[in-house]
């Protein structure tokens, strides 16, 4: 062998070598240093996290402290073998480092990146970590959406947990520690149904928010609310916290933003707001747009008593003394009372038909036109402008009367009936009574003895 | 007139053609007592099954024997089509009138201790008449498949678990199942219109044939009161009869019958619901019976004694076959308990 082979050898041996200590080194994944966090982050996400292959998957952390004597550290391990991150691939190293091939105490190794108490700001870097690579977390769970601590860090907690504030919340204060179970579970604490309750925890503390200075009867206002009913009602699009509040990004909307939280839901609403004379005026006085007349977390039901100009009008709020918005107000609270009127006396005239046993054909579908044609007009209320609600109004009065007209006829046919009823029992009467006189022609004639 | 004579107008041509003149002069020689209501009754019964025959055909005709149509489709017939609502109180009231008719009637055979010799025949093909009416009420009253409908089937079925060797098999062919579905209006449906309507119609000829063959004991012609079988019993049984129409129309025009809101399994029975008049004292015997009697589910034990009573009046003929005067007592102690029973079971 020429010298240059034995080289060329050497050389390809030194490679094979670095390759294969480099393919030994604990697990790439999941964990990273939290002191380098921050710029791995970027760059895992850059290059991909590779997964653990199933050997290097080992989790001797929780077979060890599972089986520890001080609560304090066998629960973690309990905990951790319900939550969703009991995957081997992530394993308590995923957040804690350290070495979990080695069974011994050795796996604190802090040179292996061993962070036995991560800090308040160090929970959502390290969450983010897995959870900001879509590569990865495609590999564990497809469904699972990504870019929350992106989310997080511009919301007002994320702000707040950044700079150190120890009151703010961070991922593990509303999904958990060890626990953390799905959100789709009725069990998680962030899961639609506990959400609210959730939030109170935190938001009705007052000595937790007096150093922000906000108030904490949101829940308690909420749950009064149309919203909250609708909620406790079971009605799966009533919104709780996050619906107006956004989850990972929760920021309290403020005056020039509200009604686009609104008009998430209540996009129509929203729409014809912005083509009213309020929304300029609200925008140039920097008046929340919604809350203004319907308040925000004490939302009461939308009648159309809130228009007009008596005494509980929200109009009067800010035109008690202008006469061309109380004329507005006048009139289209004159709309609106006739448009109940007709919709009720409909409603009426159809349940008295009924419980007469009259099926009115066609009548649940007038009044069907009737109850779209009235969640029309509390929309278009939001143009106060009395031409368009007119218009709506005609068609509530249109379907209500196609409704009693229909009652109507079927009270006509039921006459109609009767009247058929009565001449029955006439004609039935009339037989009876020719019956009872050839009985007793019968009886006369054979008294006379004819035969 | 003669068979050779020429017919002279339509009503005379069919005369003819049906030898009417030698029917009516065999009828003639027959007497039947002028007075006594008794005998009507059966003209009376079998005229409220024809009108029930009559109305439950104009019904069938919309009515939908499924479960998620039954009740829109009763709804239909009371609410739009054009008189509905009357063929269907029609059909109720009437039905209701040919129970209590034919409870009436049986009382005064009983009472009258009718049953003896030879009537063996037509007083056992009267009581299988009153079975078959009672099952045709049960399944008419489910149809509607209304709430009300709905809890009868599955309180009377739990009732027909009470009887002794047959119940369970009578309880699971009355739900078409192990519970109360779909399949038991299905069922109904079946029995209400084809099996029990065949077997009354089958029933009811049977009797009629027994009583020409074998005449209730003779009306003495010389008494006073008593008159021709024809034309003079034939048009009082006609006066019956209208009378009875009139009395049907008006309960039809005058008293509601609700349907009330459509069957949900989900809902619990209405509260104080009660079974049909008929079925009251049943009501009353399953509700007041205690847990256990003899070694035996009470209700079952009490029930159980019912039908061995019943068997027995059943058998009278037989073994009455001169007719006590007992039996007469008999009559008045079964009627006065069916009293007492629909009472308790009210209050």
């Amino acid at each position: 062998m020429r010298s240059t082979d034995r080289l060329l050898l050497a050389v390809l041996a030194c490679v094979l070598a670095v390759v294969g200590w480099a393919s030994t080194a604990p697990a790439a994944a999941p964990p990273t240093n939290p002191a380098a966090s921050a710029s791995a982050t970027g760059l895992a996400a850059a290059r991909g996290r590779a997964l653990p292959s199933p050997i290097e998957a080992a989790n001797s952390c929780a077979s060890c402290h599972a089986n520890l004597a001080d609560a304090k550290l066998r629960t973690p391990a309990k905990e951790f073998s319900h939550s969703a991150h009991r995957d081997d691939r992530i394993g308590c190293v995923g957040c804690h480092g350290g070495d979990p091939r080695d069974p011994t105490v050795g796996a604190h190794n802090a040179t292996m990146g061993f962070r036995p108490h991560p800090t308040h700001s160090e929970v959502p870097q390290i969450c983010g970590g897995c959870h900001s690579d879509a590569a990865f977390i495609r590999q564990i769970n497809g469904r699972l959406a990504v870019g929350q601590a992106a989310l997080f860090n511009i919301s007002l907690h994320g702000k707040l947990t950044a700079a150190g504030d120890p009151a703010a919340p961070d991922c593990s204060s509303c999904h958990g520690k060890h626990d953390v179970i799905s959100p789709a579970s009725p069990l998680s604490p962030v899961n639609r149904a506990n959400v609210a309750k959730l939030c109170r925890g935190c938001h009705a503390d007052r000595d937790r928010m007096a150093r922000y200075q906000i108030p904490t009867d949101q829940f308690e206002k909420w749950e009064a609310s149309v919203h909250g009913k609708a909620f406790a009602a079971g009605n799966p699009n009533a919104p709780t916290c996050t619906g107006c509040h956004g989850a990972h990004a929760s920021a309290p909307p403020d005056a020039a933003s509200v009604a686009h939280a609104c008009g998430r839901c209540h996009e129509q609403e929203m729409q014809l707001f912005e083509q009213s004379p309020h929304s300029q005026g609200f925008r140039k006085r920097g008046l929340a747009q919604c809350v203004a007349c319907h308040s925000n977390h004490d939302v009461t039901p939308a009648t159309a008593l809130m228009v007009g100009t008596g005494p509980d009008a929200t109009c009067m709020k800010c035109h008690g003394h202008d006469e061309k918005p109380r004329k507005v107000a006048d009139d289209i609270a004159g709309l609106l009372r006739g448009a109940r009127a007709r919709a009720s006396e409909a409603r009426e005239g159809v349940a008295n038909a009924r419980a007469e046993g009259l099926r009115v054909s066609g009548a649940s579908y007038a009044l069907d036109r009737v109850a779209t044609a009235e969640t029309k007009v509390r929309s278009v209320v939001h143009t106060l402008d009395p031409a368009r609600v007119e218009a709506v109004v005609g068609e509530i009065d249109q379907a209500a009367s196609e409704a009693l007209s229909l009652v109507a006829s079927a009270e006509r046919d039921r006459r109609t009936e009767r009247r058929g009823y009565y001449a029955a029992l006439a004609l039935a009467g009339l037989l009876l009574i020719t019956l009872v006189l050839k009985a007793r022609q019968l009886d006369r004639r054979r008294a006379r003895g004819i035969p | 007139m003669s068979a050779d004579t020429p017919s002279a107008g339509p009503l005379a041509w069919l005369r003819d053609r049906l030898g009417w003149t030698a029917i009516s002069s065999s009828l003639a020689e027959h007497r039947a007592p002028r007075r006594s209501f008794i005998f009507y009754l059966g003209g009376i019964t079998g005229f409220l099954l024809l009108l029930q025959i009559l109305s439950g055909v104009l019904l069938t005709v919309y009515y939908r024997p499924d479960a998620a149509q039954a009740h829109e489709s009763v709804e239909r017939i009371v609410g739009e089509i054009s008189y509905g609502h009357l063929i269907r109180a029609v059909h109720a009231w009437s039905a209701d009138l040919f129970i209590a008719s034919l409870l009436l009637h049986l009382f005064t055979v009983l009472a009258r201790r009718s049953y003896r010799p030879p009537q063996e025949l037509s007083w056992l093909s009267g009581l299988v008449l009153l079975v078959l009416g009672l099952g045709l009420a049960f399944t008419g009253a489910i149809l509607p498949w209304s709430q009300r409908a709905y809890t009868d089937a599955r309180v009377g079925s739990e009732f027909a678990h009470y009887f002794p060797v047959i119940g369970v098999w009578l309880q699971h062919l009355m739900r078409g199942g192990d519970e109360v579905t779909s399949n038991t209006l299905a069922h109904a449906f079946g029995f209400h219109v084809a099996v029990l309507p065949a077997a009354v119609t089958a029933i009811v000829g049977a009797h009629f044939f027994v009583l020409s063959r074998k005449p209730p004991g003779k009306v003495d012609a010389a008494k006073t009161d008593a008159i021709p079988l024809y034309p003079d019993f034939f048009v009082r049984q006609a006066v019956a009869m209208t009378g009875v129409l009139v009395v049907v129309l008006t309960l039809a025009t005058f008293v509601d019958r609700p349907l009330g809101p459509a069957a949900d399994s989900r809902l619990p029975s209405p509260p104080g619901a009660l079974p049909p008049w008929y079925f009251l004292p049943a009501h009353a015997i399953v509700r007041a019976a205690p847990k256990e009697l003899l070694g035996i589910e009470g209700p079952r034990f009490l029930i159980g004694a019912a039908c061995l009573l019943l068997i027995g009046i059943a058998a009278l003929p037989f073994i009455d076959r001169r007719g006590s005067r007992l039996t007469a007592g008999l009559a008045w102690v079964l009627l006065l308990s069916f009293i007492l029973l629909s009472i308790r079971a009210l209050y």
